[in-house]
């Protein structure tokens, strides 16, 4: 797209043929609007052109089968911004966000990634913490047991946990799942208010190789075979 | 949309956005559903897939609450507002290395309908946007079907309008070659289907 070594009457085509899309799309200035109006008028080449763009509009234009539902995705941005809420008290003082919303603050400060890594993994562990409230609620309707417990009674572990674990609190959605893909399990439940995930088996690999496995990774701050899950070949 | 429409649109978006600087939930949410479904469509050139879609949706949405108050409403907000996405949009492309979500033309069968039928129009587009460089296929994208000017484009994808227009052209120029029924010409696909 150079003007160079163009005759007058070239370099004026070029500049009309840049300047349908706006015309087509109806964004164009007054001042240019008449001037392709009067060159249109005149060039076939370029009014041959022009209902070729057209077309190409006019495809993209076209309404498409696929339809979004807006209702869900809002329901999890609202989970992440009670989640942000809760992590900080002013939830729009703390993330850098200058980058993504560039242009709107001169001499921005540097996108605070660490800031956004803390708030992503807040907003994971409420939204997770939201689901093992539903998964709980769940289990002790279905459950029947008392709203209580004695020092006797032991305390309801979610169906399947093999494993309890307590990650680092500055590790990501990407390296939670890596960890656990490692590992070959997969959370069930939580995290409880101490930051404490259940963990069930996705193999018959032996739960102890799992835990190991675990133990191996920095990011895992604590992790325990739970009494119901020993078997064969595990270790106690 | 009429002149007067637009006019009202942007001042209830300025409005909108003056509440979520306020910490308005209710603004912001009512924001989000007047953008979902044209930032959906627009990301949709991103990647097809819906989850990713979403997550940048939502990404979008949460920079425009943490940073609403810093607007100075020098630009439009629906420009603001996807300019956000498409700087999310591109991050999380460059997190997927190599742009492995973006829509591969693996995921699209070979065309063997014939492309004189108006209706097969779009799938013959389709393809051919499929085959330029993302950066090309968003600045169609958000000059056909967003109806944005120019320089809201340029301001949109932060680059001069010089190089918005040199995308237009090269992404015109190929699909011009690529759609035989749009540019007259012999095309790779017409040519292959023989």
């Amino acid at each position: 797209m150079t003007h160079g070594h163009l005759t007058p009457a070239a370099r004026e085509h070029q500049e009309i043929s840049a300047l349908l899309p706006w015309y087509i799309n109806g964004s164009i200035d007054e001042h240019d609007r008449q001037r392709l109006d009067a060159h249109l008028a005149l060039c076939a080449g370029c009014r041959e052109e022009l209902a070729q763009e057209q077309r190409i509009y006019e495809g993209m234009t076209a309404d498409t089968a696929v339809e979004y539902m807006p209702a869900a995705s809002l329901k999890r941005l609202q989970a992440r911004l009670d989640g942000v809420a809760a992590a900080s008290p002013d939830p729009r003082s703390d993330v850098g966000t200058q980058e993504l919303a560039a242009g709107q603050k001169p001499g921005g400060r540097p996108l605070a990634w660490p800031g956004l890594m803390a708030a992503s993994v807040a907003v994971m562990a409420v939204a997770l913490s939201l689901l093992a409230a539903d998964r709980w609620i769940q289990f002790r309707a279905h459950a029947a047991v008392p709203d209580y417990y004695t020092v006797t009674t032991s305390i309801p572990r979610p169906q399947g946990e093999v494993i309890r674990a307590v990650f680092s609190p500055t590790i990501t959605l990407v390296e939670l799942q890596a960890v656990l893909d490692e590992a070959q399990l997969r959370i069930i439940s939580g995290p409880t208010e101490a930051g404490v995930y259940s963990l069930a088996a996705n193999s018959g690999r032996p739960v102890s190789a799992s835990l190991a496995s675990l133990r191996r990774d920095e990011k895992v701050r604590f992790a325990e075979i739970t009494q119901s899950s020993s078997g064969p070949g595990d270790i106690q | 949309m009429t002149v007067t429409a637009k006019i009202s649109s942007r001042e209830h978006d300025n409005d909108l956005l003056v509440a979520v600087a306020a910490g308005n939930r209710q603004a912001l949410e009512e924001l989000y559903l007047s953008y979902h479904r044209r930032l959906a469509r627009f990301l949709s050139r991103f990647t097809p897939r819906y989850e990713n879609i979403e997550e940048i949706i939502n990404d979008t949405f949460m920079v425009v609450w943490q940073s609403a108050k810093d607007f100075r409403y020098a630009s439009q907000v629906s420009t603001w507002i996807i300019g956000i996405a498409y700087r999310t949009a591109l991050k999380s492309l460059r997190r997927q290395k190599n742009h492995a979500a973006a829509r591969s033309l693996d995921e699209y069968p070979e065309q063997t309908i014939d492309p004189t039928f108006e209706t097969e129009v779009q799938d013959w587009l389709k393809h051919g946007l499929n085959r330029l460089p993302v950066e090309q296929r968003l600045t169609l994208e958000l000059a056909y079907h967003m109806g944005h000017s120019l320089e809201e484009i340029a301001a949109i994808t932060e680059c001069p309008v010089g190089t918005v227009k040199a995308r237009m052209f090269h992404a015109r120029e190929k699909l011009r070659q690529y759609l035989p029924t749009l540019g007259g010409g012999t095309s790779e696909l017409s040519a292959r289907s023989e």
